[in-house]
């Protein structure tokens, strides 16, 4: 008897809900190949290939979900894996009340293939060891450094996704990343420095594009002068802010109050709710006019643009801030109906074959504007300029933020002056996004984004990329993180 | 409870099984140096919010790991696919790693066969629940809340899962654990109350006592008064306690402190905090969600990491206890703090014998701000109250806090006994409520 075919697998399964009363399934099944090399203090500390296949099956049953998953894929399993969902499904709509809805989405048939020049999975182990050890020696070259880690990671994600409406689509995704962190002693603290790529649907080529080896003497050389750097006087500075760091900020204080879910009370349990409750659609002010917020899951290399998301609709490109006014959420097929849209904005995302999918921040990025960097520097009298993550926290209506960072900078009547450390800024989301007055174009534009983003029961990790140029935001409260004192 | 439990399918993998898988790993493998770790788990939750289910899940998922080492040269293979080839092909991977990679200086080959202590980790209660038993649990929440014309959030976990660790060395560690989960969040106007639960037994969960606490949370916490941020005697609830002392936990890791990069560095045997506070690890409490061995096959044993204040451990890794001669690396995945001298019997007291002071539900989304000193920040959540001469006497809006844990516990004024925490950022602790004399709020939100 031949090894039955994903199809097969999925027909099984679709054939079983058909006859089971359901009025709405499909069934994701999912190959997920993941490469993580992790470098520590000049040695390779691991090295680990993850092999990772499943399915999992998705029931709407009576207006109320059920979802039954298992990583036996045999053509004894799907079927009672199918069964399972249904009978969850069942007991869901024995005591639902508001029966869920799916706005409407063509049926779309289709295969989508990340394009990349060099597939990280075929370039050999020694060469990337090697690199990652070369990088670790070079952050040793500053003699205060006392500890290194260097990385590498790309995942691979084979996906067919099958629903009763006839939808059938093949995905063969690929992401990848890189990164290396120095920490510097002095004077009993400590610091770290940290250079890391994007995480992007792109090949080897991203590694090599980075040239970690050219940035390794500058990480070292900043953690050394950030850990003897003048810890920040608490005060209001202007601050600008560097791609990279913005993709946090917008992450936390745009990306998740724009998930529709959350604003109807889905994650008040966990994530949160969200001030962006859906009276504010249209009219609220979230930012000044200089603040352009756009999702986009359609651009290349970008983590979100996967062609379709897990309910089966195709990425678009839409406004969650236009101006300053708050315009659009992210929404599933399940949601959109609830603020009367037609159609989902495609945000609906598994993190692999086990999960069900949930409403994802989108790839929320900030528009350009027409600044250039040192035109943004120029206009400050008395700022900090900051790269990079560091400490975040926010509160779990999205208001209240707290952001630190990888480096800091004094500015000093429009230039860049020495490091400083201990920065932390802290804001009232919309205060903070109306104190925006200026946006570097698109020169400056990076993509960087996130595969760790934690949300739902039980917990996903989202992945989605957050493009932004260099942002000015005026007057911001910073403290001094209480290190010294 | 009177659900009829679901039966206990599908089968999971047995003591024997994985011998079998172990001994087909170790059999094909050629390494010099050979692990295997299984874990197939079942289990599933069922999520509620606006007083009614919004997903409903379950997931078997089974994972084995090969890890093989020539020389000092590893590297590790995956696989969800239990069949022959499968693991033979993992095997493979395995091996293709760890031929090509540098040789690791700390490396070390698997250890021997150990002894375990008996540790309860499985119940009969879990094993059975089914989807039908965690809706009915759910279902109890939700018709509460409706009660009270009031909209619940929540969830119903459970699951049983197989775990075991084999070596070429003879080691072999076998183990069924199981773990149960509530927690709800109410919402009340614009106030939200919240409560949570863990354990290894589902009728353990208390699932009415907590959510009438989440309600009573919600309703108290009406109308909230915003005071200034500044410096506040607390009352710190147990999830609040967990939260900080977390950070304290996940920061004992040995190589951060023998590189100078930890906040303990040169403090080990020295008072760090209040004399009268101990914390230990004790895998056996039917309360705590112990095991009887970790990742590596070593014994999960009891241990005590903080006693009359004094750093006592640190997080070992194998390389870096034989390097400091620790012959038994201590583990804590079974916390348990406690405060020598006289306890407040209940929080109640507690808040009774206070004459001013913020009361503090839970903290959310707690991270470093600077990891020399520990100083965190995170925010007061789901029930913040200001108490007055023993009594809550309004809510208020919720702060931001800017503190280290090693500061605020340099002194405790009151404590009642250890009791369960459960946090979503923490695993499951046993501590006190505790009244601490400064703690410092940097900001307020706005609700």
């Amino acid at each position: 008897m031949p090894t039955p075919s994903w199809d097969d697998f999925a027909d099984l399964a679709l054939k079983r809900l058909a006859s089971s009363g359901a009025e709405y399934g499909d069934i994701r099944i999912q190959r997920a190949t993941t490469q993580t090399i992790r470098g520590e203090d000049r040695r390779i500390a691991s090295i680990r290939n993850q092999d990772d296949i499943g399915f999992g099956v998705r029931v709407l049953y009576h207006g109320a979900w059920g979802f039954a998953a298992s990583s036996i894929l045999s053509l004894e399993e799907v079927p009672r894996v199918t069964d399972l969902a249904v009978e969850i499904a069942k007991g869901s709509a024995s005591i639902v009340v508001e029966k869920v809805t799916l706005a409407r989405e063509p049926v779309h048939r289709d295969r989508i293939v990340t394009p990349v020049r060099i597939d990280p999975f075929s370039v050999p182990l020694e060469q990337k060891t090697d690199l990652l050890l070369a990088t670790m020696e070079s952050l040793h070259g500053q003699a205060s450094v006392v500890r290194s880690s260097a990385g590498l990671w790309a995942r691979r994600d084979r996906k067919l996704l099958a629903s009763t409406e006839g939808t059938h689509l093949e995905f063969d995704l690929l992401a990848s990343s890189g990164d290396c962190t120095a920490t510097a002693l002095h004077d009993g603290r400590f610091a770290s420095r940290s250079f890391n790529t994007p995480h992007l649907r792109r090949g080897y080529e991203l590694i090599e594009e980075a040239d970690f080896l050219r940035q390794a003497p500058l990480v070292a050389r900043q953690a050394v002068e950030k850990v003897r750097s003048p810890a920040v006087e608490a005060g209001r500075y202007d601050l600008v802010l560097d791609p990279e760091h913005l993709s946090l900020t917008m992450h936390e204080s745009c990306g998740h109050p724009s998930e529709l879910d959350r604003a109807l009370g889905y994650e008040a349990n966990y994530a949160g709710t969200s001030f962006l409750t859906t009276d504010k659609r249209g009219t609220y002010r979230y930012g000044s006019p200089q603040v352009n917020l756009v999702a986009d899951n359609t651009e290349p290399d970008t983590l979100a643009a996967t062609g379709y998301d897990d309910d089966g609709v195709a990425c678009q490109k839409w406004d969650i801030v236009r101006e300053g006014i708050f315009l659009g959420y992210c929404t599933n097929r399940e949601v959109a109906s609830k603020i009367g849209e037609a159609r989902s904005r495609g945000s609906n995302r598994a993190d692999g074959w086990g999960s069900v999918p949930i409403v994802r921040i989108a790839n929320i990025g900030l528009e350009p504007g027409s600044a250039t960097l040192d035109q943004l520097l120029a206009g400050v009298k008395r700022g900090i300029y900051i790269e990079g993550h560091g400490s975040y926290s926010i509160d779990q209506r999205r208001y209240n933020f707290q952001f630190g960072g990888d480096a800091f900078w004094l500015i000093e009547n429009g230039k860049r002056t020495h490091m400083l450390c201990d920065v932390i800024y802290h804001g009232i989301t919309p205060e903070f996004w109306n104190s925006c007055d200026g946006v570097a174009d698109r020169s400056h534009r990076q993509r960087y984004g996130f595969i760790t983003c934690g949300k739902g029961q039980p917990g996903q990790s989202g992945w989605m990329s957050h493009p932004a140029s260099h942002a000015r935001f005026r007057n911001v409260q910073v403290l001094r993180g209480e290190g010294r004192s | 409870m009177t659900a009829t439990s679901a039966k206990p399918w599908p089968k999971m993998t047995s003591r024997e099984e994985f011998q079998f898988i172990a001994e087909l790993v170790l059999k094909c493998s050629t390494a010099d140096h050979t692990l295997v770790t299984l874990q197939d788990q079942d289990g599933g939750t069922t999520r509620f919010a606006n007083n009614q289910v919004v997903q409903n899940v379950n997931t078997r998922r089974g994972s084995v790991a090969v890890t093989v080492a020539f020389g000092a040269r590893q590297g590790t293979a995956t696989t969800t696919d239990f069949t022959a080839g499968s693991l033979r092909e993992t095997v493979k991977r395995a091996e293709a790693i760890a031929r090509v990679s540098p040789e690791d200086p700390e490396f070390l080959p698997p250890v021997g066969p150990q002894e375990y202590g008996a540790c309860p980790a499985a119940r009969g209660e879990t094993i059975k629940a089914g989807p039908a038993v965690r809706l009915e649990y759910a279902n109890e929440a939700i018709g509460q809340c409706r009660m009270e014309n009031l909209s619940g959030a929540g969830i119903v976990s459970s699951s049983r899962a197989a775990v075991g660790v084999a070596a070429g060395t003879g080691l072999l560690a076998f183990e069924e654990r199981t773990e149960a989960r509530f927690s709800i969040t109410v919402q009340s106007g614009d106030a939200t109350g919240w409560a949570s639960s863990a354990h290894r037994s589902i009728d353990r969960l208390k699932v009415q006592e907590r959510t009438l606490s989440a309600i009573h949370k919600a309703i108290q916490g009406a109308d909230p008064q915003e005071l200034p941020p500044g410096r506040y005697r607390v009352i710190l609830e147990p999830a609040a306690v967990a939260g900080l002392w977390s950070w304290i936990i996940w920061m004992l890791e040995a190589k951060a402190y023998l590189k100078g990069t930890s906040p303990f560095a040169g403090k080990l045997k020295r008072r760090i905090l209040d004399k009268r506070i101990s914390l230990e690890n004790a895998p056996g409490h039917p309360d705590l969600l112990g095991v009887g061995f970790t990742s590596e096959g070593l014994p999960s044993p009891a241990s005590r990491w903080i006693h009359h204040g004094a750093l006592q451990q640190l997080l070992y890794d194998r390389f870096t206890a034989k390097a400091q001669q620790i012959s038994v690396i201590p583990t804590i995945e079974a916390p348990c703090l406690s405060i020598d001298g006289t306890q407040a019997g209940s929080l109640a007291q507690l808040i009774k014998s206070t004459d001013r002071a913020i009361l503090v539900t839970n903290f959310w989304y707690l991270r470093t701000v600077n990891p020399t000193d520990l100083t965190l920040t995170g925010m007061t959540r789901d029930g913040t109250f200001l108490v007055e001469n023993g009594e809550i006497v309004s809510a208020v809006k919720n702060f931001r806090f800017h503190e280290s844990p090693l500061r605020a516990f340099q002194q405790v004024e009151a404590w009642t006994v250890p009791m369960e925490a459960v946090t979503s950022e923490t695993g499951k602790m046993l501590v006190p409520a505790v009244v601490l004399p400064e703690f410092h709020f940097s900001s307020v939100t706005r609700f």
